[in-house]
């Protein structure tokens, strides 16, 4: 899904203005296509109505798959492989297996976790960013509309803004 | 004299002075002074020349005797000038420890287990044998059990056993550099050790402080009693060393080797570090066709003297005794050529085959007829003990104490 | 609604705003380097260089270039490694642990601090390399499948724990690292032109900085952390291991996973106290980290520094209290024995030195809180040579007993990893936001003198 066509965007100054802001934009019924910020405000996800992330449970399935990876890997090397008679010891004894099992686990845990999230936020490199403004990586806060999945009139929107206590408000071809 | 340094003196007899090296030597009698002759000669070649000072001029001759001892006249002097000594030991007590146990002949004829320690662990059902606990369940042992008893009481100290290893195992020679480093590189060692007036009942009964018993037990007795204790890798069924490496360079045969796979080692050193015996050696440099080592392994006439039999081991690798493997599997093989099991006798090692006193015993120990069983079943209970039994390693190399043939 | 605290200490002085904030530390990227950085990034790659020829003497002629001997496997190699890991662990607790913690004053420092985690892994990692005999067969420590049966690798070995928890812990750590930056490195694309902007643009992954892609970041940060933090324990814990599994008497102990990982976190706090005091100073970042951070970070060294006292004592302790003749002598041999002053180094560096941090004043103070971090980094190296050599050196049969002697190689070799972990670092300092400018800025209306005026 590529970003493209007209878009209002408006500029907020402070985080606790934008997030009444948002809510009430919300409330007169405009449709908002994202918010920039430079950095997380909490609250923001919530009052845009986004579900919460399931990358946890994502995270979760990686970690158990390295689990599972990391015994089992263990138990076919030493248990069924090549079993040897390595200081006397059994050949594939549970105390051996905690170190490198939890290991694994955390190491598939954080890659997957890490490569979803860049691959569903399509965080990739090579890719160039749409930037409604430069600013919100800098001090601004940035409220982009998408004018045509908006029934309310441009004008609307734009007092909408205004009254909401956004400091500039531009149209913007994307 | 410390760590092996020690000074250089300057020593007058006979009206001729040399500048020697001091050794001091516990048991040597007061205000006496030994000098080995031999040395410091000119047109041997490269194993004599220039090795030492020459003491024959100290000599006199009488009626055309020469004399070998100077009783009078003779003047030694201390210099300031440290000097490092080549030993491969350079502590000479045994600290209290009971890694050699011994008795004498009264104490033994009352009792044969005399002088022994029987180590054992506290657990909830009282003090138990330290080797009767297990973690897990011992392998069995269903073919051959390679083993070796040491008869403390027969060694004399002679060194036959290191030399032989050395020739039949292509043990690199190292210099006398390196082994005034701690590099030696032999895998049978005699470790030689001296009394002290100093133990732990002395110390009690003096009430001496731990810090104060520990440095006087360092200092050997002026007139000490000695032992001598061949000291090679114990094969141990729980070994150390086999657990910590990362790369299964080391693990146990089913005859109860400890294997050494020299072309897998990465050389961590680890296993080293986790032997409590210290008999593994190190390959810290490449000791063959290299100009800084000059010896045999350098010249194609040198090589000339390695045992084909045996791998030479590159730089980077750990190395030990391995029971002569190659000796067992010769045995073996040609035990099964002829359709038989190999007869006790056949398979001997090169330490075993070397000691003039027979101190050393090598045999399989699943052999009903052969001398160690009969041995280890002799001097059970009695003289037979593992070195550091407690720690539970279960070693295959067992050792008879020592007793001295005294009253006291 | 931030909540704001009348009471706490501003942890951005100076009335700084969000633009501000970019400015300070995006200006050190985006300007030329300056002299003193010339100056101090060629002294450590004069270090590196020298360092390397020492590794090429090792890696070639072997290491009986060095003073280690057939009692003493390990002296200055293994202190070397474990020290490195040790420092290292400082950066992930600051990212991680104190972000679960909700700690704020940890906002200016994690970013610095998990650089100096990677780095310290780098140096920690050439220790493995180098003090393996034949290190073009390193490669063997690796489970991969091969011709020679497969041949696998031995499971019950602490060493290969280690593999399995450093190569984790570097991947891991430079992922957190990473994932933090990249919106920093959007902010420096934004002002960047030319090439500047196509790299910083490629690195920075395409972000903008939305509002859904913020809420699955902080998800992700959050389980990073979750997960960063366990892992920070066990691989220390395995670290300690290596010697903990041991027979070798002072090496055989079970209090030394908790007492290592008590020590690395002392000696990686010193060590950010000691880069962050300089990189403070010279990129003029006073306002970010302050003189509260810097209390903060002291505090957590009187603290393990304190457990790692405890652990001395008990140690000590537990070696007369066992009744084992071995385990008693090696500690009397510690303190008395002819390594006697390397434990006292340690004793006075690690247990004196963090114990002066209780006095305000003391732990204010820049110019101490700058001598402390040294002298605590040194304490702990002494702690790790302690602990390998003076166990090693006097262990079970007193025919094996000797001495270590350093060689010029022993030292090189150490002079390498500081060339490397120098030169990484200013590189990093010089090409890469010192702060995490976002997580700065997101406390910068609570936190800030500006709030507090008001």
């Amino acid at each position: 899904m590529s970003v493209q066509g007209k878009f209002l965007v408006g500029i907020f100054d402070d985080e606790d203005v934008l997030l009444h802001s948002v809510e009430h934009i919300r409330h007169e019924g405009v449709k908002i296509h994202e918010v920039f910020t430079p950095f997380p405000v909490h609250g923001l996800d919530r009052a845009l109505g986004y579900e919460r992330s399931r990358i946890d449970i994502v995270a979760f399935m990686f970690g158990t798959l390295g689990m599972i990876l990391g015994i089992t890997m263990i138990y076919s090397m030493m248990g069924i492989d090549w079993p040897m008679n390595i200081g006397g010891k059994p050949n594939a004894a549970i105390p051996i297996f905690i170190p490198v099992t939890f290991e694994c686990t955390v190491l598939f845990t954080a890659y997957g976790m890490t490569l979803t999230f860049f691959v569903i936020a399509k965080l990739l490199p090579g890719l160039t960013p749409v930037m409604f403004d430069p600013r919100s990586t800098d001090d601004k806060f940035i409220v982009a509309i998408q004018l045509d999945r908006n029934h309310l009139a441009l004008d609307k929107i734009n007092q909408i803004l205004k009254d909401n206590g956004a400091s500039e408000v531009f149209e913007k071809e994307v | 004299m410390e760590f092996g340094v020690t000074k250089i003196a300057s020593l007058k007899a006979n009206g001729v002075s040399i500048d020697i090296p001091v050794l001091v030597q516990p048991g040597q009698a007061p205000d006496t002074v030994g000098i080995a002759i031999g040395y410091g000669r000119e047109k041997v070649g490269k194993a004599g020349n220039n090795v030492g000072v020459n003491a024959y001029p100290l000599l006199s001759v009488a009626k055309g005797i020469v004399n070998y001892s100077v009783t009078s006249n003779v003047d030694v002097k201390s210099s300031e000038i440290e000097y490092k000594l080549a030993m491969t030991q350079t502590h000479q007590t045994i600290m209290g420890r009971d890694i050699v146990q011994e008795s004498n002949l009264k104490e033994y004829k009352k009792n044969p287990a005399a002088g022994r320690h029987f180590p054992t662990v506290a657990t909830a059902d009282g003090a138990v044998g330290a080797t009767t606990l297990s973690m897990w369940e011992m392998r069995e042992r269903n073919n051959h059990s390679w083993g070796m008893v040491i008869d403390l009481n027969s060694c004399i100290g002679c060194g036959a056993c290191v030399i032989s290893c050395q020739a039949e195992n292509n043990i690199p020679v190292v210099g006398k550099d390196e082994i005034s480093r701690s590099r030696d590189m032999y895998w049978i060692r005699i470790d030689r050790y001296y009394t002290s007036d100093m133990s732990h009942e002395v110390a009690e009964k003096e009430n001496v402080n731990l810090v104060d018993m520990y440095h006087q037990m360092e200092d050997p007795s002026e007139n000490p009693q000695v032992v001598f204790q061949p000291m090679m890798c114990q094969h141990c069924n729980n070994a150390p060393c086999e657990t910590v490496c990362p790369v299964v360079a080391t693990t146990h045969s089913s005859e109860g080797l400890n294997q050494m796979t020299y072309n897998r080692c990465i050389g961590t050193k680890y296993c080293a570090n986790n032997c409590p015996y210290k008999v593994r050696r190190f390959n810290w440099f490449r000791y063959t066709e290299n100009e800084a080592f000059d010896f045999h392994m350098n010249s194609d006439l040198g090589k000339m003297v390695l045992n084909p039999d045996v791998t030479v081991r590159a730089r980077g690798v750990m190395e030990k005794c391995s029971m002569c493997v190659q000796r067992i599997q010769e045995g073996k093989l040609n035990a099964k050529k002829n359709n038989r099991r190999p007869i006790d006798g056949e398979i001997v090692t090169a330490c075993a085959q070397a000691c003039p006193t027979d101190a050393i015993v090598f045999g399989d120990m699943n052999n009903g007829e052969s001398e160690i069983f009969k041995l280890l079943e002799r001097e059970h209970k009695k003289r037979m003990y593992y070195v550091l039994e407690e720690l539970n390693v279960r070693p295959s190399v067992s050792y008879l104490s020592k007793i001295r043939n005294t009253e006291a | 609604m931030q909540v704001t605290s009348p009471v706490r200490a501003p942890l951005v002085t100076s009335g700084k705003k969000l633009h501000d904030v970019t400015n300070d530390i995006c200006k050190q990227v985006e300007g030329k380097p300056t002299k003193l950085w010339i100056v101090a990034f060629t002294i450590s790659v004069l270090l590196l260089l020298y360092g390397c020829f020492c590794l090429y003497k090792t890696w070639t002629v072997g290491l009986g270039v060095w003073g280690l001997n057939r009692t003493i496997g390990w002296a200055w190699d293994i202190t070397n490694f474990v020290w490195w890991v040790g420092i290292g662990h400082a950066g992930t607790l600051i990212s991680a642990v104190l972000l679960l913690f909700r700690q704020k004053w940890r906002t200016s420092i994690n970013r610095a601090a998990e650089a100096m985690t990677i780095f310290a892994v780098f140096c920690a990692g050439s220790f493995i390399l180098m003090h393996v005999g034949r290190t073009w067969l390193a490669h063997w420590c690796l489970p991969l499948p091969n011709t020679y049966g497969s041949l696998w690798v031995n499971f019950n070995s602490p060493l290969i724990w280690d593999v399995f928890a450093i190569s984790t812990y570097l991947s891991v750590s430079i992922l957190f690292w990473y994932v933090g930056m990249i919106p920093d490195l959007a902010t420096i694309r934004e002002r960047a032109t030319g090439i500047s902007r196509t790299v910083y643009g490629a690195l920075s992954f395409n972000w903008s900085g939305g509002a859904k892609d913020w809420q699955r970041y902080e998800q992700v940060s959050l389980i990073l952390a979750g997960v960063s933090t366990p892992l920070v324990l066990s691989v220390h814990t395995i670290v300690s291991m290596d010697f903990a599994t041991s027979v070798i008497p002072g090496w055989h102990t079970t209090i030394f996973p908790p007492y290592f990982v008590a020590g690395a976190i002392f000696s990686g706090f010193a060590m950010v106290l000691t880069l962050m005091l300089v990189t403070r100073k010279v990129f003029k970042l006073e306002d970010y980290v302050t003189v509260n951070h810097i209390e903060s970070m002291n505090k957590i060294i009187t603290l393990t520094g304190s457990i790692v006292g405890v652990a001395y004592i008990t140690e000590f302790f537990i070696a007369w209290y066992s009744g084992v003749e071995y385990e008693s002598y090696c500690f009397i041999n510690r303190a008395t024995g002819p390594y006697w002053w390397a434990y006292a180094s340690m004793m006075t560096c690690n247990v004196i030195s963090p114990q002066l941090f209780w006095f305000r004043k003391i732990r204010r103070n820049i110019a101490a809180t700058f001598v402390i971090s040294i002298i605590v980094n040194i304490g702990m190296w002494f702690e790790r040579f302690v602990i390998i050599v003076s166990s090693l050196h006097r262990d079970y049969l007193p025919s094996s007993w000797t001495m270590f002697y350093p060689t010029m190689y022993d030292i090189g070799d150490y002079i390498f990893s500081f060339g490397l972990f120098f030169t990484c670092f200013f590189l990093f300092a010089k090409y890469l936001p010192v702060i995490n400018m976002a997580e700065v800025k997101s406390i910068l209306k609570s936190s800030s003198v500006n709030n507090n005026k008001s």
